[in-house]
């Protein structure tokens, strides 16, 4: 069984022509989806910019006539060149604003209505968890995430490119009506063009470089001005070395960018040189084949007019190559997604039903799991049996696999080596979403969502998230009545301390929690991965009598299976079965009894550390017995190792 | 008028740009919008030249200068251009760069944390802080920029109209004053839109926080076991649609008033442009060169009044300014009575390192070395009284309490008790209703916030990550005196925090983000460790009352072990506060207090406290019950011994005697 899906490099992946193909299939791609959102929409990005076009060139030429109809003295002409000239103005005018309108409208449907909850549907309901859990990946979604309008702004973008150097080709074609010479200004126009770039291209590398300061500092600001962070930064004084910090993390990125934006002023200002001096040549030959009566004063006007919409269409193209290449940022990481998620899910999810009752139990057989990038196994060669009906506690040091365990049960995780089987099916062969409907879990770091109180508990079940009775049950099952009746608003307060919430402390979050896990009516696996660790003793108390009433109830019913990570002995002795792991190890399996009956065991050694602590007189405790110290190999520690 | 206060606040935000710059690039932006009607002009010119010559065969020569003029124009306009961009984004770099520090600075002043805790001033947090999310946010800086642009825009229309008259004088109002009442109808509707976009901000707020709860592990693992993908995915999608829907109507709505502008410009164009031609044809090389220049140059008029990108820029930024000056408003000046501030309130790396004053702090204390003073003190709760706002029972409630010279004290109560509170309201965090706190006798307001909490250190339950060095991680302990490289080698030791330091690449210079370059993400345990060295610093550095909030909730019971037989070791002559709910650990304290319905209810030492058999003796009970349980049934392994943790012992007193023992459960298993 392959253990990790492809998770290559975003930046490196791609061969330059292979993704400008890729671009432009996602290109064609997001035509299609503005197409099917807002087709009026959509095509008025092409006709918008085809009458910009229109109106700068028939603006040049009524100019020409004009002025030509002035000298010879024909008011006819004059007056309806003139009046065309206004036209094309005026109509420049409102075309510009048309075009930022629908633009926006059209962009903003397509990522709020399509492109965005693809993403987020994509992130969301990915059965593994391994794409949240690395940094490197972590980075690329934190990116991708709210990058539907960028990604979706690129295609217009690079339609505006192309509308660029339409106008530009059509104007100097123009100007070759005038003399044919004058197309060598195709080859002056040029150079802007392309200095132009090269000066954006510095800007965009310094934008880069100076990416580490500038979140830097945005990061010291967001301490400063969050009172989580300002509780510390006022006790420690360190308000001003933080500021210090933050200002030259913003002076060190600007300086940078500064001299990037001078260079790139630069490269313009020689362009522009070469341009003008080609220009210039060019509109010599125009007045002196007006002079010599060969031309006419208009194409002078008409001449000087394209020259003046010269520079607006190069600056115009630069400016939609630079958004180009600026998605690229958020293009890359999209892609990889896209195909991230295609290969999970070509990765056939099982097809067996979860089961009504467990007969036998869960037995894992050799099962052993890495972390990427990790440099040694989380779990390795575990085979143990969870009967039916069994309350299961996992014991160890911190970085010891419990959790790894646990989240494989979860299907958080493939095991690389060996299989999980649930009553004899392999946990892999059955449909994750079946499976996860029977499971009620609180895990160490559980979710803290931004909402009201009743809804954080409610997302336990979603069917009844409006369901008042059903979250009341819940709260009262995990004792925490109490501190819903001390909320302001009860069921209804808010959590979001952002927006006027009130802020949980640490123990009630984990009763919120435990409140959420309990809303499922009858699951076949309760998981509670140190569910306790900041409640005080009576709560956890009657949280460890209710959830032993629970698991003794289903297992009645169904065979239940419960799995509980404790680092409290008080509440892992009454388990049916204790697993000890070390090092990612399974080392000793039994009862409570069994355990301590071991000579120098592991469990019967943590057990009486504590034990010391409790039970001797006096309030000098035990100290430390002699043992390997803990170590830690858990997820995200990206330390290297020796 | 609204208009005038957006123009001052973004006049006054350039200040920051400093006075040579602002002009330079005033002058650069003035000299570029009164190019294109030069250069209308200089081609007039030409054309006046052209039209003469021809029929006179006058020698090109007369053509070479007024040809020469225009390419000069012309390469002028060119250079201004590409010269005032670096200008223009270095004035929004400083702008910018002054405002964050400004608003960080409002934002760190005032000594308490109640006025950050307000949802007002955290809104208005988010609304200044120049940092913008989405494309309706715009940074002072940008805002600045755009509104000297658009001055010089104006100048640019003065200069257009002065080609109009050189025609005839009727040209100016006829143009000028539709192009005017367009301009207004423009600016109207970019502070409508902009208005629709503000009120969105609420649930453009919430929308990324949903978005971050997508990516996140923690929610992630709650998002797959309760199938939550689509809904969350749909709540977003809400947020997003409260947010942007409206922005689409009124962008919907305003297309037909744009298309309206057709009349607006289009009538008074070409009318005047034809009457212009008519009245110019064959009427002479004058009138024909001046008719020229004004079908040249009229449109920019109207271009320059009209919609631009930088006038939704400009009001959008001031937007921010104004949400700047509230903030200002609702949090307190920095430093009310301090004497002569030595700060420098925008310090940008230049300050005095270390011997400034805490940024905002309150900065009564003297600036300078470590204190050395006789020892620890004897601190007091009197009387205290505090509720947060809005919730109606008070957290305490006349509060009595005694934190003893040297003593290691451990504060026990049941979630929501209030512990924390007390903790803030220690450190100043707070100010008490009623009540006061004291330090040998002295009310610790009136010491300056400064002053006493350099003799705090405090681990909070949701202590700082700096995504700086090691090094920093460890000295912003105490950030207010100049790193002290032997404390911190002390502190490292004292935290044994040696393990952790071997495996960083770079040692102290290691960023703990790996965000950065070089730099690594460290596990829970590994930042705890980190933290307990900051707080060993800040002792090294003159703290001598070390407070702990649960520093071990989630260490596995040998790493708590070491943690807290370290602390006992090395906290020198220091009084220790440790908050926990482990009672194992709690029972090794000198004294121990009991904190329930707002006051302290029991004081005494593990022994006092279980024989008083009150609240304590509950709890402790509760959590012993297991082991007292198969105390018997256990084989007699033999008992650990080894150097106890050795504070000094107090003299511990019950201070209030708890309520009546309540059936004390004694042993025996449940279940």
């Amino acid at each position: 069984m392959s253990g990790h899906p492809p998770a290559g490099d975003a930046r490196t992946a791609a061969h330059p022509t292979h993704r400008y193909r890729r671009y432009l299939l996602l290109w064609v791609d997001l035509l299609v989806l503005s197409w099917r959102r807002a087709p009026v929409l959509t095509a008025m990005q092409f006709v918008i910019p085809a009458g910009m076009a229109a109106t700068v060139v028939g603006g040049a030429l009524a100019l020409r006539v004009a002025v030509d109809a002035m000298i010879r003295g024909d008011v006819g002409s004059a007056v309806a060149g003139a009046a065309g000239a206004g036209v094309a103005g005026a109509a420049g005018i409102v075309l510009g604003a048309l075009d930022s309108h629908t633009a926006g409208i059209l962009i903003g449907k397509v990522a709020v209505l399509d492109l965005n909850p693809r993403i987020h549907r994509d992130i969301t309901t990915l059965d593994g968890l391994e794409h949240l859990e690395r940094t490197d990946v972590a980075d690329r979604l934190t990116l991708v995430r709210n990058a539907g309008w960028e990604i979706v702004l690129s295609l217009w973008s690079a339609n505006g490119v192309l509308f660029a150097v339409l106008e530009l080709t059509v104007m100097l074609l123009l100007l070759g009506t005038v003399n044919p010479w004058l197309l060598w200004l195709l080859a002056f126009a040029a150079v802007p063009l392309w200095f132009d770039q090269r000066g954006n291209n510095a800007i965009i590398r310094a934008d880069l470089a100076t990416a580490e300061p500038f979140r830097r500092q945005r990061h010291l600001f967001d301490l400063a001005t969050d009172p989580a962070g300002g509780k510390e930064i006022r006790v420690a004084g360190a308000g001003a070395a933080v500021a210090r910090r933050q200002a030259a993390a913003w002076d060190e990125a600007m300086r940078v960018r500064f001299r990037a934006h001078l260079v790139a002023a630069g490269w313009r200002t020689a362009g522009w040189l070469l341009f003008t001096a080609g220009f210039g040549a060019a509109l010599a030959l125009v007045v002196y084949q007006a002079a010599r009566g060969t031309g006419s004063a208009g194409d002078l006007v008409l001449a000087v007019t394209v020259a003046a919409a010269l520079r607006q269409s190069v600056h115009t193209g630069v400016r939609y190559t630079t958004n180009v290449a600026a998605a690229g940022r958020v293009i890359e990481p999209y892609l990889w997604l896209r195909d991230y998620v295609r290969a999970e899910r070509e990765r056939a999810d099982g097809s067996a039903p979860a089961p009504q009752r467990l007969r036998h139990g869960i037995t894992f057989e050799g099962v052993g799991y890495h972390y990427p990038g990790a440099t040694g196994p989380a779990l390795a060669e575990v085979s143990v049996h969870l009967p039916a009906g069994a309350v299961v506690a996992l014991v160890g040091e911190y970085g010891s696999g419990k959790t790894t365990l646990v989240k494989l049960l979860g299907k958080m995780y493939r095991p690389d080596s060996g299989r999980i089987l649930v009553d004899g099916v392999p946990l892999d062969e059955v449909a994750t979403r079946p499976w996860r409907a029977r499971i009620s879990a609180t895990f160490q770091d559980f979710g803290r969502f931004p909402t009201r109180f009743g809804e954080n508990v409610g997302l336990g079940d979603l069917p009844r998230i409006e369901d008042r009775g059903r979250i009341t049950a819940a709260v009262r099952e995990v004792d925490a009545t109490g501190l819903v009746d001390r909320l302001p608003d009860g069921l209804d307060t808010e959590l979001d301390a952002a927006f006027g919430g009130v802020d949980l402390s640490e123990g009630q979050w984990q009763k919120t929690a435990l409140a959420r896990a309990a809303m499922r009516p009858a699951p076949l696996l309760f998981l509670l991965d140190e569910p306790t660790a900041s409640l005080d003793a009576p709560s956890e108390q009657e949280i460890f009598d209710r959830q032993m009433e629970r698991s003794r109830r289903a297992a009645a019913r169904t065979h239940a299976v419960t799995v509980i990570v404790s680092h409290r002995f008080s509440t892992v002795t009454g388990a049916d079965l204790i697993l000890t792991l070390h090092r990612g190890r399974l080392v000793e399996v039994g009862t409570h009894q069994e355990l301590l009956a071991v000579p120098g065991g592991r469990y019967a050694t943590l057990y009486r550390i504590q034990a010391e602590a409790y039970a001797r007189e006096g309030r000098r405790a035990a100290a430390l017995p002699d043992g390997p110290g803990p170590d830690g190999a858990e997820p995200g520690s990206h330390v290297p190792g020796d | 008028m609204a208009l005038l206060t957006d123009v001052r606040l973004l006049a006054g935000a350039l200040r920051a740009a400093r006075t040579p710059l602002t002009a330079a690039l005033a002058l650069l932006l003035v000299l570029g919008a009164l190019l294109p009607p030069a250069s209308a002009v200089a081609m007039a010119h030409l054309v006046g030249r052209i039209q003469t010559a021809v029929p006179t065969d006058a020698p090109l020569s007369v053509m070479a200068l007024p040809l020469l003029a225009f390419v000069l124009v012309l390469l002028l306009g060119h250079v201004v251009d590409t010269v005032a961009a670096p200008l223009a984004f270095l004035a929004t770099a400083r702008v910018d760069g002054a405002h964050r520090a400004r608003v960080a600075g409002l934002a760190a002043a005032g000594t308490t944390i109640a006025p950050l805790e307000d949802p007002q001033v955290r809104a208005l947090i988010r609304a200044s802080r120049a940092d913008p999310e989405n494309w309706t946010e715009h940074t002072p800086g940008a805002g600045a920029v755009a509104g000297l642009r658009l001055a010089a825009s104006l100048i640019g229309v003065a200069g257009a109209c002065l080609v109009l008259a050189r025609y005839a004088g009727w040209l100016v109002p006829a143009l000028l004053l539709p192009a005017l009442v367009n301009g207004v109808i423009r600016q109207r509707e970019a502070a409508t839109g902009i208005a629709t976009w503000r009120a969105g901000t609420v649930d453009g707020a919430r929308n990324q926080r949903w978005q971050h709860a997508a990516t996140s592990p923690a929610e992630g693992k709650d998002i797959r076991v309760y199938d939550l993908g689509d809904w969350l995915t749909a709540r977003i999608q809400r947020h997003a649609l409260a947010m942007d829907a409206p922005v689409w109507a009124s962008l919907t709505r305003a297309m037909p008033r744009e298309a309206g502008q057709l009349l607006l410009v289009g009538v008074p164009l070409v009318a005047g442009y034809a009457v212009v031609a008519a009245g110019a044809a064959g009427a002479g090389a004058d009138r024909v060169v001046a008719a020229t220049a004004v079908l040249a140059s009229s449109v920019a008029i109207f271009q320059a009044l009209g919609w631009s990108e930088d006038l939704r820029v400009a009001v959008s930024a001031a937007g921010c300014l104004r949400a700047t000056v509230d903030l200002a408003d609702r949090l307190p000046a920095p430093a009310q009575h301090a004497p002569a501030p030595t700060a420098d309130p925008d310090s940008t790396g230049t300050a005095r390192h270390g011997t400034a004053p805490a940024n905002g702090v309150d900065g009564t204390a003297r600036a300078g070395q470590p204190v050395r003073r006789a020892g620890p003190a004897l601190v007091r709760f009197e009387q205290v009284s505090f509720r947060y706002p809005g919730i109606g029972r008070p957290v305490l409630d006349r509060l009595d309490l005694e934190i003893r010279p040297g003593e290691l004290l451990a504060v026990v109560g049941l979630n929501g008790a209030g512990k924390s509170t007390l903790i803030k309201l220690l450190a100043g965090l707070y100010e008490p209703d009623e009540g006061r706190i004291t330090a040998d006798g002295v009310d610790v307001a009136t010491l300056g916030a400064t002053a006493w909490r350099r003799r705090l250190a405090i681990v909070f339950q949701d202590f700082v990550r700096y995504h700086l060095p090691a090094r920093d991680n460890v000295v912003l302990g105490r950030g207010d005196l100049p790193p002290d490289p032997a404390a911190l080698a002390a502190a490292a030791t004292d935290a044994g925090l040696a393990p952790v330091l071997e495996r960083l690449p770079a040692g102290w210079d290691t960023p703990l983000a790996r965000t950065a370059t070089g730099g690594v993400d460290l596990s829970g345990g590994q930042w705890q460790q980190v933290v307990l060295a900051r707080a060993h610093y800040a002792v090294r550095m003159g703290a001598d009352l070390l407070v702990l909030d649960e520093p071990t909730a989630h260490l596995d019971v040998r790493t708590e072990f070491e943690v807290f037989h370290r602390l006992a070791a090395n906290r020198g002559g220091a009084s220790v506060v440790l908050i926990s709910h482990r009672l194992s650990t709690v029972r090794q304290a000198d004294r121990i207090v009991l904190l329930d319905g707002g006051r302290i209810t029991e004081s005494g030492d593990h022994d006092e406290l279980i024989a008083l058999g009150g609240r304590y003796a509950d709890l402790f009970a509760i959590q012993a019950r297991r082991f007292a349980a198969d105390a018997q049934a256990a084989p007699p392994g033999e008992p650990p011994e080894g150097p106890p943790a050795d504070p000094p012992a107090g003299s511990a007193t019950r201070t209030a005697p708890g309520p009546a023992a309540a059936g004390v459960p004694t042993g025996g298993g449940h279940g």
